[in-house]
């Protein structure tokens, strides 16, 4: 009995070890993970004005899926010497939760696309005082529209897909709209010159049902609230004409849409008054659609007035 | 009894081996999910992004409660519905993610106790 006992005080010794070797074996086999930023895409485009390059770059594991979106360039002196169509590698810094970001350590790992890309990029974005294109759109009810229909109202329009996951793209643009709408609808006066039209980069899966759901959300629920917000998609090749047209990039690779934004600003003449595609703020957006609505209201008193004498 | 004892050793080792294998294959399915979840998930449920019409909920104890932050019940099926339907503001994943990876993005959810 007693060498059966002492057996078996030997033999759980032996399982505590084999528990402690298994729980080791566990412990190292299954975790590690290093955080990094590491970026790898193609340039598309440079603005050295503002400092920045569109790059449609692969997935960055830890900041964000594969995209196309515009970074700053912490060197100017970078931007000056990529080209579109160059291969990069660098490295993406962030700050404030993400919100900020730049590319820094910036190494060209290939140039030999650098003229095609050149050629592809060759879109003529509609300049500021030409008239806005009229082609049709549908809207959340079905209902179709054109962007010229809103005579006598200033326009804001933009680009979003419902899908969309990044924060800083279409959630923040439709937010910017909502906060927009909100605040125009206790001036009725401004409210009722103004007009906001999103319109969708995914014309497949953003049908109307999808795009009254997804307006719903960013009107509180209420449905009035579309007379004054549209939200719209069009058959792809319209799609593609519109986006030329306002100078935008995008293209679907995996049910996902990289794009670039885009912020249109048309007068109550339907002239293309201003663009937004890297930075702006809300209060900066409301105060120029505010500012078109007054200066409609004042030429069209003119008229009113002409007409009279 | 030796071989009793002997025998019982031996049970308690499969076992650990097979817990061990299970633990191993759920941790990794939970660490395939937190890669998913900080590329997808992350920068909203995590940040704090200006501009947004709602800043979404941290999911830190989303199993923990009986309850979702919509209200729904805190259920597998309730979540996997959520991320691929969007819900809200929150934008739809229909189609960008698949089956295994919305087990993985759950499966690590649940560790976030």
């Amino acid at each position: 009995m007693l060498r059966c006992t002492a057996r078996n005080r030997l033999i759980s010794r032996g399982t505590i070890a084999s528990a402690i070797l298994i729980g080791i074996l566990f412990a190292t086999s299954c975790t590690g993970r290093a955080k990094k930023y590491p970026l790898r895409g193609n340039v598309l485009s440079k603005n050295p004005a503002t400092n920045e390059i569109t790059v449609k770059h692969e997935d960055i594991p830890g900041f964000m899926p594969a995209m196309t979106m515009p970074y700053k360039v912490k060197d100017p002196a970078v931007v000056q010497e990529l080209q579109p169509g160059d291969v990069i590698a660098a490295e993406v810094v962030t700050a404030n939760n993400g919100s900020d970001y730049w590319l820094e350590d910036v190494r060209i790992t290939d140039q030999s696309a650098r003229q095609s890309a050149k050629a592809a990029v060759a879109v003529h974005r509609l300049d500021v005082g030409e008239q806005v294109p009229n082609i049709p759109l549908t809207n959340q009810d079905g209902k179709s529209f054109r962007l010229g229909d809103f005579r006598g109202k200033a326009l804001l329009i933009t680009f979003i897909y419902t899908r969309c996951p990044m924060p800083t793209f279409c959630p923040r643009l439709s937010g910017q709209f909502a906060k927009i709408q909100g605040d125009l609808s206790k001036t009725p006066d401004e409210f009722a010159k103004t007009h906001l039209v999103t319109i969708s980069f995914d014309p497949k899966y953003d049908t109307p049902p999808v795009l009254r759901k997804y307006g719903l959300a960013y009107l509180d629920d209420k449905p009035a609230g579309f007379s004054h917000w549209d939200f719209a998609s069009t058959n792809p090749s319209d799609l593609r004409k519109l986006a030329d047209a306002f100078g935008l990039e995008y293209f679907e690779e995996d049910n996902q849409i990289s794009h670039t934004m885009d912020i249109v600003l048309i007068s109550p003449e339907g002239k293309i008054v201003k663009y937004w595609a890297t930075e702006w703020t809300t209060a900066e957006l409301e105060d120029a659609l505010r500012g078109q609505a007054k200066a409609g209201k004042t030429n069209e008193r003119r008229q009113t007035q002409k007409r009279a004498g | 009894m030796i071989r009793l004892a002997q025998s019982g050793c031996l049970g308690v080792t499969v076992i650990m081996l097979a817990l061990m294998l299970v633990g191993c294959s759920s941790n990794e399915s939970a660490q395939r999910g937190q890669e998913l979840f900080d590329l997808h998930c992350a920068l909203c449920h995590e940040g704090s992004t200006p501009d947004l019409k709602k800043q979404p909920p941290r999911l830190d104890h989303l199993f923990a409660a009986k309850q979702l932050p919509s209200g729904a019940p805190a259920t597998d099926a309730q979540v996997r519905k959520t991320i691929v339907e969007g819900l809200r503001t929150m934008p739809a994943f229909d189609k960008r993610l698949s089956e295994q990876d919305l087990k993985d993005l759950i499966a690590y959810l649940r560790t976030l106790r």
